[in-house]
């Protein structure tokens, strides 16, 4: 009974405010999708409109190829958990189950049964006579679930649905929810800012951003080949670093791009004719960089460090400061065990994060030569829009 | 269009309509009626046409009328603040989570809930001479008995406490429900600060409260504005009507001699007394608030 | 609680003082509770009979015997609970209707409404009782229970309650293919009941006490209100049927409010504190 749901042009406003600005997205029958994006980007509020509890200024919604748009919530045959839950505090755990079935004249039987079946899936079959108050968040939650099971939905809707829960129980859930979907392959739409339960739970993730949708990619896509400067400083922790671009020319890979007053990386992208490099910028994450703090860390680095690592790998000037290595002035060292971000300057004094090792001896104030892997290289031109290794956009 | 959920639609409004069909018949209409009434010469039996002015005119002419206003000025300008200060000190003093003081709320508060025949009644019982408490208190004391009822002057004293004892409930809970707002660590501060008891009070909690007991006071002269009841049944506004409110004017006009269109302008001449007065006294007091 | 702490700003002299005072509150309720159950024949001779009695509950049986006071109590009964659920049904379809719905022109009528808490009783009820006559509808109950609708206090209260209500819980009813009246019903108004209650009481106690429109609607002794009734009793206070059997009248009058009063004293504060007192 699942459905595709298709997105059409659709406009958003609250009196004179644009939330949502000509939105087209389609999602396939059985698809988990994931709408990401900072508070106040209008996530809810897509969510919302699905489910018919926002009207739609223009545009269209199918849902299963028909037009639901114009219905009332009830009939659009979609479930949604709110982010409180939205529980019925006056109806046990087995009322607020079975409302929504008796509001369509489902038979007893019939709710009787749908209820047992999902209060056992949910491990909730003890709770079933008691009230919302008498619930832990956890079980809450999955009454909240569980009510939307019941309904036997052609789409889930969630808003946010974990962030009440404290951080175990937000991995467990998240967990859960993968498998839920797994076992009913009923299409999801999943609403959160946290961009690890979009990149666990999600078939595709939605970015959206100042009223439009940034991206729309499977989560290694978002991850490797954000498609604008805002998904690629969006996604990812720590942020991406970004660098001034200032100048473009050719290397031995692809593109050779300087930075004034630090030096040039060498990267694989492929630039067009004419890029122009007002206002471009060059995105690099920590985990492609490769820091060199001296021959005693080096014998046991790896990840993230690609065979062609481009350190020193130019005739250079200096010993440390080769063209294709960054000087970083390292500012703050973050231990996270397994590796260790450091946190520096450039001589420019752009801020730019690297990687090393768990074991890295680099001391604050140090000043370490960082190589980047010229295929993990981003550019992003004046409009924020990126070029990535290996393509030509 | 669309029918989502938070849609506006006109239908929705029928849960208000008939609430409102009520409030349009017994209150909007009535109140442009008698702003209507109040220009007509009308009885009980109907109305005789258009006259203009000449009800306000009658009745600002009227001595009787006077008398009344000033009566009810004199009422109010004793009465509520008399009410706010001992509202003040009965929210001060109970303003514990003891059984003493739940008690103690429960008993001043009682004689709000009971009817103006009752309060008029137990009061009566208290200030009739020959038979009253009062009296044999004076007897047994060897002091001279005193008509509390029919003496002028005394009249609407004895109405005012009957009101007072009546009304009191009310200030006192709304300057409790203030006082329980106000947070503690604002006094543990002032503690800290070695603040002494008095200006505690005057630094901290007359502040804190200063709104309730501007509301307090509001509501309290729109109330005693209306005093009908207890001068209608304690004195009924004798002697020689020394002690008859503007309410009981407008009753007597409108009920008793049946001149409708002079009861309606009285009434209305009342609204705009007191709409002046709450709202005069809500503008100086926040003038108070700025300087 | 540590007995000893005070709250905080609170004085044990004062609360002695009020402690005391509380006699004045008391002494002229016992004066009339005394009187009640004193012998009226021995009062008839001076009231001092009632600190060396005969003591007697002949007053009180008395009533029973007096048609005339049961009538009235029946009356005010069936006014003060005709008036409370009128009251309940207006205010809570119109809390909804106010608090939760939209519909075009809401907010000015709302603010029409909420002026309407301004008006004085005297300011209406000249033409009130003009419409009253003109429809015969004086001396019904009818006439006593309606004018009592009109007050915006409840409709006031429970928008506010309304409002309060979290929304995601009737979104996540109409998604439940509730109908309006369905969320109204099942799902919002068992929700408010602490409200209902709270306003009921008041509601009652206001229609149990209310003089001035009964006063002159109900001009016929055998609809009299008790307060009403009350009322004419005193007003030949001296050549009464007795000063005994009047005490006893004003006991028999008060004891409903307090008793409701008593029981449901937590949601009276609450009423006049508009909830700001726990
Ligand atoms: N009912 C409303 N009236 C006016 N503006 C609204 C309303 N609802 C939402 N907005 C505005 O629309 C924008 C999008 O809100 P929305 O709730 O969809 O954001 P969101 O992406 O879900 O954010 P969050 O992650 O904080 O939940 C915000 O700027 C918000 O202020
Ligand atoms: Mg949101």
């Amino acid at each position: 009974m699942s459905a595709s749901i298709d997105i059409h042009h659709l406009t958003k406003r609250f009196g004179a405010l644009t939330v949502l600005d000509d939105i087209s997205l389609a999602i396939e029958d059985g698809e988990f999708v994931v709408f990401l994006g900072p508070s106040g980007c209008g996530k809810s509020t897509l969510l919302r409109m699905i489910a018919g509890l926002e009207a739609v200024n223009e545009g269209e919604i199918a849902l299963g190829g028909r037009r639901i748009d114009t219905l009332p919530p009830g009939e659009r045959g979609v479930a949604m958990v709110f982010q409180s839950y939205a529980l019925y505090p006056h109806m046990t755990v087995r009322q607020n189950m079975a409302f929504g079935l008796e509001n369509v004249g489902t038979p007893r039987d019939e709710i009787a049964r749908r209820t047992d079946a999902a209060a056992k899936v949910l491990e909730i079959d003890h709770l079933l006579e008691r009230k919302p108050q008498m619930l832990s968040g956890g079980q809450r939650q999955r009454v909240a679930i569980g009510r939307a099971i019941v309904k036997e939905p052609r789409a889930f809707l969630f808003d946010e649905p974990l962030s009440n829960l404290d951080a175990a129980l937000r991995g467990r859930t998240r967990l859960e929810l993968a498998q839920l979907h797994q076992r009913l392959g009923t299409t999801m739409i999943f609403v959160t800012h946290d961009q690890v339960e979009a990149m666990t739970l999600a078939d595709r993730i939605v970015v959206m951003h100042d009223r439009r949708i940034e991206q729309i990619g499977t989560p290694m896509e978002i991850y490797q080949r954000p498609a604008t400067k805002f998904v690629a400083g969006f996604v990812g922790a720590p942020a991406m670093s970004m660098l001034p671009l200032s100048g473009v020319t050719r290397g031995p890979l692809g593109a050779r791009l300087e930075v004034a007053g630090v030096g040039h990386i060498d990267s694989a992208v492929t630039l067009p004719e004419g890029f122009a490099t007002q206002g471009a910028s060059i995105g690099i994450r920590a985990e492609d960089t490769r820091p060199d703090a001296g021959a005693d860390t080096g014998a046991d680095r790896g990840t993230g460090a690609g065979p062609d690592m481009n350190t020193g790998s130019n005739t250079g000037s200096g010993p440390n400061t080769g063209p294709g290595s960054l000087p970083l002035t390292v500012d703050v060292i973050e231990r996270l065990g397994d590796r260790t971000l450091l946190h520096g300057h450039l001589p420019d004094g752009t801020v730019l994060v690297a990687q090393d090792t768990g074991r890295s001896q680099v001391a604050p104030g140090q000043v370490v030569p960082v190589g980047v892997d010229p295929h993990a290289v981003h550019v992003f031109d004046a409009a924020g829009r990126a070029h990535h290794a290996g393509e030509v956009r | 269009m669309a029918a989502p959920h938070r849609q506006s639609r006109p239908s929705n409004a029928l849960f208000a309509a008939p609430y409102l069909v009520v409030f349009v018949a017994l209150l909007v209409v009535p109140l442009c009626w008698g702003v209507y009434l109040s220009l007509q010469k009308a009885d009980l039996f109907g109305l005789y046409g258009y006259t203009g002015w000449t009800n306000y005119a009658r009745v600002l002419g009227d001595a009787l009328f006077w008398q009344a206003v000033r009566n009810t000025v004199v009422f109010v300008a004793v009465t509520v603040p008399v009410l706010v200060a001992i509202g003040l000190f009965l929210g001060l003093a109970l303003n514990a989570r003891t059984r003493g003081a739940a008690f103690m709320r429960g008993v001043y508060f009682s004689s709000t809930v009971l009817s103006v025949t009752i309060v008029t009644l137990i009061w009566r019982f208290v200030f009739i001479p020959g038979d009253g408490l009062l009296s044999l208190a004076f007897e047994a004391m060897g002091w001279p008995p005193i008509g509390f009822l029919s003496t002028q002057g005394w009249s609407l004293f004895s109405v005012g406490v009957a009101t007072v004892w009546w009304c009191l409930g009310l200030p006192m809970i709304l300057i409790l429900a203030a006082l329980q707002q106000i947070p503690g660590d604002l006094y543990e501060a002032a503690a800290l600060d070695n603040a002494s008891r008095w200006r505690t009070f005057t630094r901290v909690t007359l502040p804190q409260i200063r709104n309730t007991l501007i509301l307090v006071a509001t509501i309290q002269i729109v109330m005693q504005f209306q005093l009908f009841g207890q001068a209608q049944l304690m004195t009924n506004g004798g002697p020689n009507g020394t002690s008859r409110p503007m309410v009981l004017y407008i009753y007597r006009a409108a009920f008793e001699n049946w001149d409708v269109g002079q009861g309606a302008a009285a009434s209305e001449l009342l609204f705009l007394i007191i709409l002046v007065a709450a709202m005069g006294q809500f503008w100086i007091t926040n003038r108070g608030n700025k300087a | 609680m540590s007995g000893t702490a005070p709250t905080h700003g609170h004085s044990r002299t004062l609360f002695w003082a009020a402690a005391a005072l509380s006699v004045l509150m008391f002494l002229p309720m016992a004066w009339v509770l005394v009187l009640s159950v004193t012998e009226n024949e021995a009062l008839s001779r001076g009231t001092e009979a009632a600190f060396s009695g005969p003591y007697t509950l002949k007053n009180y049986t008395d009533i029973a015997g007096n048609s005339g006071v049961f009538r009235w109590f029946a009356n005010s009964l069936v006014v003060a609970v005709g008036q409370t659920i009128g009251v309940l049904i207006l205010a809570s379809l119109a809390g909804y209707a106010f608090g939760r719905l939209e519909w075009p022109g809401r907010r000015l009528v709302f603010v029409i409404v909420l002026f309407g808490l301004a008006v004085p009783e005297q300011a209406v009820i000249i033409p009130r009782h003009q419409i009253f006559s003109t429809l015969n509808l004086h001396n019904t109950y009818i006439a006593l229970i309606l004018p009592g609708l009109s007050l915006p206090f409840g409709v006031f209260l429970m928008t506010q309650f309304f409002r309060a209500i979290p929304p995601e819980i009737d979104e996540a009813a109409a998604l439940d293919n509730a109908s309006r009246w369905r969320i109204f019903w099942k799902v919002l108004l068992p929700l408010t009941l602490p409200a209902q209650a709270t306003l009921g009481i008041f509601t009652f106690l206001f229609a149990w006490n209310d003089y001035w429109w009964p006063l002159i609607s109900a001009t016929d002794k055998d609809m009299y209100t008790l307060t009403v009734g009350i009322a004419s009793s005193q007003v030949n206070f001296a050549q009464t049927e007795g000063l005994g059997f009047l005490a006893a009248q004003a006991v028999f009058a008060a004891l409903p409010v307090l008793i409701v009063y008593i029981i449901f004293q937590k949601h009276v504060v609450t009423a006049v504190s508009g909830g700001a007192v726990k």
